[in-house]
């Protein structure tokens, strides 16, 4: 049994939650005495059950790479996903909602789902018209402009 | 009790056309800024006061009202036909709302939301109506201690929610209540996991939280493996009238539910800085443990959805109590309302519980009840075309619910910043789905967390470790202990259990 076959996202997700609870406990040790009190109280036994936890995963990811289970990888539909969350997340914080999101969703469209252009572009009009017209005019609602716009407008 | 008055109150309202006119406008209003993402009531309320001042104290203070307690109402749909929660307490509903969606089953899900919703409003009114003679003594019983020990009740029902693996369930609910001692230390005021980020010194914002551990990880799911929110299931009547009708109907035939859960939800609304959020979980929780069925729980249960409604709506009753009377807001969203009552020239205080100004309260508890009765009127008309969009193709929902989602966690708190928070804590719930870690139990440790911590500190310095020993103490200690034993009773007798709750819902 190789380390990469247990490697799998499963085993990272158990990691990166025990490394959330032993961080967290290890920051806490440098508050006050008050103010650590309540982070150690619940980090310690959070780093403990994520020790079993880990130990947990490792043995059925195991099990499962024997077996051939291959179902804890993920998948390139996955990947495309998050990537396609990140793009959104990085278009908004540059460029801001009324101009960045309508083409987000008119790019996740066309380049992510093959739809018809007419269907892209009514669905991007259609937030457009939402983002601009009903929150920033209509309800008055001023949108974040995006780091970059912000930066341009001065 | 002045029954004459009351009924008067009544008459106010439906016997004048502008009265019955303007309940007809704040109830859909109220809904909207319910459903959409990060607007909430709270941002609702503070919309619509320009509108109401100059209204009379009895027009002003029925509008917003009406407005404010269907809130939740209007939440329950996207939580249920999307995953994406509209305010903070919505979320509870999607751990059965949204499975139900999948299952086919969305009418009947969005039937038992609004029916929920309609009879936890008006049981919160009649609670209120019932305890105002019982009010100073009920509210100033609960001292820090008997708030401490009851944030840990609700912690217990991390147990409940827990799922397939307990392990699993606690780390997250352990993870809920890291993320909620993100903030300035209440004790000392020092930072804590802030690392000089301002937007984190009043603590993680419980909306963004909430989209990132639900809704980002909908929307992947969905866009990964294609098709709708509904999935495989056909099309068929549950999205219907027929669906919604059952789906109210579901309401009724769980009557014993239905009540409980209001009145719990009342109660809790009635207890200063508990917040209403901690009302939907400990009532879903309430209804996993009571149920003879509970491994139906999380795979799309009907009484799932019910009992967070019910608490959603009536607790809006039980805050109004500690609002009016006392001037101390049940809630953050019945803090502002408490300003815009002031501002219409009603002064909450305990001179309101005067006969001569009773008047003013009384049309408040009725302008709450007929809201919510309209509310659900309405939603019988539309909640067909909702159901509908349950059907509709990811690939058309996903770029537009995501973007609502960032736009939600932006207007929670008007900072970019609570965008990356949202992405991160997306991709991590993500994971967690993935994996089947179960997700509900973060965010009752979120909620809680700062609860406890608070009420904890406080009740050691007013009494020492002997705060356990308050009558009130003993008696939520009493329900921590009932609690944590029928759970491991039901560990015993079912071996195979807890498999209810799991959280898959691929």
């Amino acid at each position: 049994m190789t380390i990469n076959a247990i490697l799998n996202g499963r085993v990272a997700t158990a990691l990166v939650m025990l490394l959330i609870f032993l961080s967290m406990s290890l920051l806490a040790l440098g508050f006050t005495e008050k103010a650590r009190l309540m982070p150690l109280l619940i980090g310690i036994p959070g780093t403990l059950l994520g020790i079993v936890e880990l130990i947990n995963e490792m043995r059925a990811s195991a099990k499962q790479a024997a077996s051939g289970d291959n179902s804890n990888d993920v998948t390139k539909a996955e990947r495309a996903m998050l990537g396609w969350v990140f793009v959104f997340f990085v278009g908004i914080l540059c460029f801001g909602f009324v101009y960045a999101a309508p083409l987000l969703v008119l790019a996740f469209m066309l380049a992510g789902k093959k739809e018809s252009l007419t269907v892209g572009l009514i669905s991007a009009a259609g937030t457009f018209v939402v983002l601009y017209v009903f929150f920033e005019n209509v309800m008055e609602i001023p949108l974040f402009q995006g780091l970059i716009i912000e930066r341009l407008l001065g | 009790m002045d029954f004459g008055g009351i009924f008067d109150a009544l008459l106010t309202i439906v016997g004048s056309p502008y009265h019955l006119f303007l309940l007809a406008i704040a109830v859909p209003i109220g809904m909207f800024f319910g459903a959409i993402p990060g607007l909430g009531g709270k941002l609702g309320i503070v919309l619509v006061i320009p509108f109401v001042f100059g209204m009379d104290a009895v027009a002003g203070a029925l509008f917003l009202i009406a407005m404010h307690s269907v809130v939740h109402t209007g939440g329950s749909v996207p939580s249920i036909l999307f995953g994406v929660p509209g305010t903070g307490p919505d979320a509870a509903t999607i751990v059965d709302g949204l499975p139900m969606t999948k299952n086919g089953e969305a009418g009947r899900a969005l039937g038992a939301a609004f029916g929920a919703s309609g009879v936890g409003g008006v049981i919160g009114g009649l609670f209120l109506l019932a305890l105002l003679p019982l009010l100073q003594p009920i509210v100033l019983a609960f001292s820090p201690a008997e708030f401490f020990l009851l944030a840990l009740f609700g912690i217990t029902l991390i147990a409940m929610l827990s799922g397939d693996s307990l392990v699993k369930g606690m780390m997250v609910g352990f993870f809920g209540l890291m993320m909620a001692f993100v903030k300035l230390d209440p004790q000392t005021g020092i930072e804590r996991y802030t690392f000089g980020q301002l937007f984190l010194w009043d603590g993680i914002d419980i909306i963004a939280a909430v989209l990132g551990i639900f809704a980002i990880p909908e929307m992947i799911a969905l866009g990964a493996a294609g098709g709708s929110m509904a999935g495989g299931s056909k099309i068929n009547a549950s999205y219907g009238l027929a669906g919604v009708l059952r789906g109210i109907g579901d309401v009724f035939r769980h009557w014993t539910l239905t009540i409980r859960t209001s009145l719990i939800g009342a109660f809790i609304g009635m207890i200063p800085g508990l917040g209403g959020d901690a009302a939907s979980w400990i009532c879903y929780g309430h209804a996993a443990q009571s149920s003879k069925t509970p491994e139906r729980f999380g795979k799309g249960a009907v009484e799932g959805v019910i009992a967070p409604e019910t608490a959603n709506n009536s607790k809006e009753g039980g805050s109004l109590l500690p609002t009016l009377f006392f001037a101390v807001p049940g809630s953050s969203g019945m803090a502002i309302l408490l300003g815009a009552f002031i501002m219409l020239g009603i002064q909450p205080g305990p001179a309101l519980a005067l006969p001569e100004n009773m008047d003013i309260v009384w049309v408040l508890i009725w302008g709450l009840m007929l809201a919510n009765i309209l509310a659900v009127i309405m939603f019988i008309v539309v909640a067909p075309g909702l159901g509908y969009l349950s059907y509709v193709r990811g690939n058309l929902l996903i770029p537009f619910v995501l973007a609502l989602t960032f736009l939600g966690a932006y207007l929670a708190i008007r900072s970019w910043e609570n965008m990356a928070l949202l992405m991160a804590l997306g991709v991590l719930g993500y994971f967690l789905k993935k994996y089947h870690w179960p997700r509900p139990p973060f965010v009752i440790g979120l909620i809680l967390g700062p609860i406890a911590e608070d009420s904890f500190h406080k009740a050691m310095a007013l009494w020492g470790p002997a705060f356990l020993l308050r009558p009130g103490a003993l008696v939520m200690i009493g329900l921590i202990v009932l609690t944590i034993g029928i759970y491991v009773y039901r560990l015993v007798r079912h071996k195979d259990a807890p498999e209810w709750m799991h959280e898959d819902d691929d």
